[in-house]
């Protein structure tokens, strides 16, 4: 087997996964809620209804308890000087080199739950894509994101 | 043009048919309805002239209002009547420069200018609809030597061309409109009018004319009907071969020192230029029907693909295949490679047919329940499985003078040239099935306007990609 990045994310992001894997459940509610409401107009039938909530319940109960876990498991990055090297994915493994000399910009990225935990999200951009290392402590994103910047910005070439 | 210019006057008859276009188009709903009541159409024909004049008088103040110039080294545009707007483009953002002439920049003598930048959609950024051609010739030349050198300087230092200058012959304007996809768009235009005309005028019943029409002639002979179809379908070609002759008529391909030159156009003349440096890759395209002929035409992924979706991105409409090494070592040696490539393991084959079988298999599977004579649609199978064959078979990458090629088909079969430097990222994935089948798909980004421009080859063996993940990494990769 290849060997696989080195650095795994912060051990909060499970946690920050739950969470936001709870509070994006609440859209897939709105399935069983607007059969619910069809029901009552135009009376159709209910046992559907009974499928729609099962399967909403498991996914929401997928949502906050394994995959958080195996997301986790699966996220490897390593930043070396001339490259960030990714690897992800749950059923499909991804392996992405992202060279130095294309990147355009790197940010860091920390929406209301995610500042509760104290974690971020770097995103590296090239001229094609957009690339993310998501929860990573606040000072290790904000460490990582000077790194890249600097040696980023060592080889600037046209695009 | 470092004080701020306006346009020439014939740019009011630009903006006034170009604007008047478009207001019909969206207000045409309210003009047919407005036509429908009697009273209305009476003090219509009273008012319509006093709007004209005041539309005419917007124009010409938007006009007065519209002026362009440099400033350091940017290039200025101010505009808007109520709402001021000004636009200022770095000549560093500029990706391509586009002249091109309308019939109204015809009959003046002038062109039109067009600054495309990396960001944005496919509209232009800045749009200079009717200046004289000697002032884009400095403008342009401004913009790609990215200084503001003044006029007088500027013919000193002009790029010149090399090697030989590539034509369109006429035999291959003929393939190509014969071959070429319009000829279907034009038999959706057909129909498209058709239907318009039903919307517009509802008595008119055009299904039931063409129905009955239909109906007479299917009670004659079947001779009749092949006939019919015939000529609709000669009518399309000679459709597409007008379009085609209007469009790429006269098309010439320069290479100049730091760009690309095309021509083309019979009517409206068109000149694009690429800088070598925004060309991100070369694609040659063999569309099904003209791979008969051995033709393919050769597309440019350039950062921005300046004017009209697409089209700007076409190198070479139309040549044989064999000539693609000779016009690229003449005209982009930054890409010219041998086309050839290497096949992907025996192994994944079979991936290539089912994912061409399902779908044939679903599709069989809803035709039996739903349509008589359904289970016809089980002659899709040995289609699907020769599809799944070909492509698997024009599936394939090679590594040469640091370049990488990809090819791949879907239906027409398509090879990517990327040198390595132009690879924004690489990615290597492999689904469960693949893990254990030692089999992965390679992702090549390419920036371009549109995300199509990416490469992704399904099926390799894991030595495969690991070489090309090491080749791509700079210093050996540890992949």
């Amino acid at each position: 087997m290849q060997t696989i990045p080195s650095h795994q994310l912060d051990g909060k992001a499970v946690s920050y996964w739950r969470w936001s894997g709870l509070l994006g459940s609440v859209l897939y509610w709105l399935v069983p809620l607007a059969y619910y409401g069809a029901m009552r107009l135009w009376n159709w039938p209910g046992w559907i209804l009974s499928i729609i909530i099962v399967l909403v319940l498991l996914i929401t109960l997928l949502d906050i308890t394994v995959i958080p876990n195996i997301l986790w498991k699966t996220w490897r990055y390593d930043v070396s000087e001339h490259q960030i090297d990714l690897y992800h994915g749950m059923f499909i493994k991804y392996r992405t080199l992202i060279p130095m000399v294309r990147i355009q910009h790197v940010d860091t990225v920390q929406g209301p739950l995610m500042r509760h935990f104290g974690i971020s999200t770097v995103t590296v951009s090239t001229a094609a894509d957009e690339y993310e290392i998501p929860a990573l402590a606040d000072d290790v994103a904000a460490e990582l994101r000077e790194k890249i910047s600097v040696l980023a910005r060592v080889v600037d070439e046209d695009v | 043009m470092y004080e701020p210019q306006r346009l020439h006057p014939a740019a009011i008859l630009e903006f006034l048919i170009g604007n008047i276009y478009k207001r019909i188009q969206s207000l045409l709903p309210l003009i047919i309805l407005v036509f429908g009541q009697n009273e209305i159409r009476r003090w219509f024909f009273f008012v319509l002239p006093v709007i004209l004049l005041l539309y005419v008088l917007y124009i010409i103040v938007y006009w007065l209002r519209y002026v362009y110039y440099i400033q350091d080294d940017e290039l200025h545009l101010e505009f808007g009547i109520f709402v001021k707007k000004k636009r200022f483009i770095s000549f560093g953002r500029v990706q391509a420069v586009q002249v091109s002439a309308g019939i109204i920049q015809r009959i003046f003598g002038l062109v039109k200018l067009q600054v495309e930048t990396a960001g944005g959609g496919d509209k232009a950024e800045l749009v200079l609809p009717a200046i004289s051609k000697k002032r884009a010739e400095e403008l342009r030349y401004i913009l790609e030597s990215k200084r503001p050198i003044p006029a007088q300087k500027y013919r000193e230092t002009e790029d010149r061309h090399t090697g030989e200058i590539f034509r369109l012959s006429t035999r291959d304007l003929f393939i190509l409109s014969s071959t070429s996809n319009s000829i279907g768009v034009v038999l959706v235009g057909l129909f498209v009018i058709f239907s318009q005309l039903e919307e517009i005028f509802p008595d008119l019943n055009i299904w039931n004319i063409i129905g009955d029409y239909v109906n007479e002639i299917a009670g004659k002979t079947i001779t009749t009907i092949i006939l019919v179809v015939l000529v609709i379908f000669l009518l399309a070609w000679v459709l597409s071969l007008l379009g085609n002759f209007i469009k790429f008529g006269g098309f010439e391909l320069i290479r100049m020192d730091n760009n690309i030159k095309i021509n083309r156009g019979l009517m409206e003349k068109k000149q694009l230029t690429i800088p070598i440096k925004k060309i991100q890759a070369v694609r040659v395209v063999e569309n099904v029907l003209r791979q008969p002929f051995g033709m393919v035409s050769i597309q440019v992924v350039s950062i921005s693909n300046a004017g009209e979706k697409g089209e700007s991105s076409v190198l070479f409409p139309i040549i044989p295949h064999r000539q693609v090494k000779e016009l690229l070592e003449q005209v982009l040696p930054e890409f010219a490679v041998p086309l050839e490539t290497k096949q992907l393991p025996i192994r994944s084959r079979i991936r290539y047919i089912l994912i061409n079988l399902i779908p044939a298999f679903l599709v069989t599977i809803l035709a039996m329940f739903f349509i008589p004579y359904g289970w016809f649609s089980l002659l899709l199978w040995p289609l699907a499985v020769w599809l799944g064959f070909i492509q698997y078979q024009d599936a394939g990458f090679n590594i040469q003078n640091n370049k990488l090629l990809i090819s791949s088909r879907t239906l027409g079969k398509v090879t990517t040239i990327v040198p390595r430097q132009r690879i924004q990222s690489l990615a290597v994935s492999n689904t469960y099935f693949q893990i254990k089948r030692k089999l992965t798909t390679l992702h090549v980004a390419i920036a371009s306007g549109s995300i199509t421009a990416s490469k992704k080859l399904v099926g390799m063996d894991k030595e495969q990609s690991a070489m090309i993940s090491r080749w791509y990494s700079d210093f050996g990769g540890y992949i």
